[in-house]
């Protein structure tokens, strides 16, 4: 029990691995997660998707502690659900990045183990992406943003892969080559992805089957 | 890091030598050709990392003169591997990868940690940006991840160097360890030839 909470405080954010990567194209975002779901270096789960539909024009992907992930996506859809009430309209992805942000940094000395990327479409239609750290400090990112225990190697074949401009299609490709080849490289993240590429008039959900090692 | 070609090889290192956040030096070269067929790079420990290219080029030089011949690619692998074990209780600080042509003519890579654990490959990235490296070179050279499982690489030397330079301008990006310069060496069966690039200094 003790060993549990020593290692949740030093690495809650490692302890059950997962990957989550945004990118900006043409007129369109792309968010992609993995599908593990473990307790260290053990896999329990090949399902777990980390990704949340906000509405159709947002959505947040949450890689760190699963049972942290599963509370502050609820809790967001609440705070989301609520803002459509009060103000009778969907909520932007830059008001939500801030609610994000605000909700992190409520718990301030007792964090949430969870790094968000958020990724979604504004009132006119331009691609908004951002992640934030775990007491929601927020990095406004014009090309890509990962998170989750691949971050380094997400980061290194991101920034060779993306270039400006790519349509939903171009788009879908580099996003899961890079999750994809990212992945295989981390012993805590793999076993299947899913990606969602958001346009104007639709969301494409694709599910990718990967090596299950 | 370090590539294999069919008939060429080629092992490339920045000169950034730095020390958490400050840079030492900006050019400080962490590849090293040991003969006409072979280039050591090292990271890691610098001071380790010149001193084992030492004591491994003396040990060429005593085969050398033993054997009237120098050292081939592969006996200069078994030769890291054993100096690197010589040392398993205060292991040299270093994580070197060497890239050259075996008997064969064809282009080899060895990568290693520190304590002389050996694998023979066909392309490595070893020291503070292999994470960032490893995948990238997963996906262009190993063609990992495509739909046609049995497609292969007819890696040509252009398209090589193409690719090293593009690794390190990335790496570079992310990296704070990485920068300055690029030396990239391209052992063929006819000598060495060794290329820098500068790269980002920020």
């Amino acid at each position: 029990m003790i060993t549990f909470f020593l290692v949740l405080l030093q690495s809650g954010n490692e302890y059950n691995g997962g990957a989550v990567v945004a990118m900006v194209g043409k007129d369109c975002v792309a968010i992609a997660s993995d599908k593990r779901f473990g307790l260290e270096l053990l896999t329990l789960a090949t399902d777990f998707e980390k990704i949340f539909k906000m509405n159709d024009k947002c959505y947040i992907g949450l890689a760190g502690l699963a049972t942290d992930v599963q509370t502050l996506s609820e809790e967001l859809k609440l705070k989301c659900d609520l803002y459509k009430l009060r103000e009778e309209r969907e909520i932007t992805p830059k008001k939500f990045a801030h609610l994000v942000s605000s909700t992190l940094y409520d718990h301030r000395w007792g964090p949430y183990f969870c790094e968000p990327c958020i990724a979604g479409l504004d009132e006119n239609n331009k691609p908004f992406i951002c992640s934030t750290d775990l007491i929601g400090c927020i990095n406004f990112a014009k090309d890509f943003v990962v998170c989750g225990t691949t971050a380094r190697e997400l980061y290194g074949i991101c920034e060779s892969f993306w270039e400006p401009d790519l349509g939903p299609e171009e788009l879908f490709e580099v996003i899961s080559q890079s999750l994809l080849n990212a992945f295989d490289r981390d012993s805590k993240s793999g076993w299947g992805a899913v990606v969602h590429i958001i346009t104007p008039e639709k969301i494409i959900t694709r599910h990718l089957k990967t090596r299950q090692d | 890091m370090a590539l294999a070609g069919e008939d060429f090889c080629i092992v490339a290192a920045d000169t950034r030598q730095s020390d958490g956040y400050h840079i030492n030096c900006r050019y400080a070269p962490k590849a090293h050709q040991l003969s006409d067929k072979t280039v050591i790079g090292t990271s890691g420990f610098y001071a380790d990392g010149l001193n084992f290219v030492k004591k491994i080029k003396q040990r060429m030089e005593w085969y050398f003169h033993q054997h009237d011949k120098t050292m081939s690619t592969t006996a200069i692998a078994q030769l890291i591997s054993i100096m690197l074990y010589q040392k398993r209780f205060f292991p040299y600080y270093v994580f070197c990868v060497i890239g050259g042509i075996d008997e064969n003519g064809k282009g080899c890579v060895y990568s290693y940690d520190s304590v002389g654990n050996a694998e023979r490959v066909q392309y490595q990235a070893a020291g503070s940006g292999n994470e960032l490296l490893q995948p990238f070179l997963d996906s262009q050279i190993g063609l990992k991840n495509r739909s046609n499982e049995n497609e292969t690489l007819n890696l040509t030397e252009e398209m090589a160097i193409k690719i090293v330079k593009d690794a390190f301008s990335s790496v570079t990006e992310r990296d704070i360890h990485t920068g300055d310069c690029v030396e990239i060496y391209i052992i063929r069966k006819d000598g060495v030839e060794c290329q820098k690039y500068p790269l980002k200094r920020d």
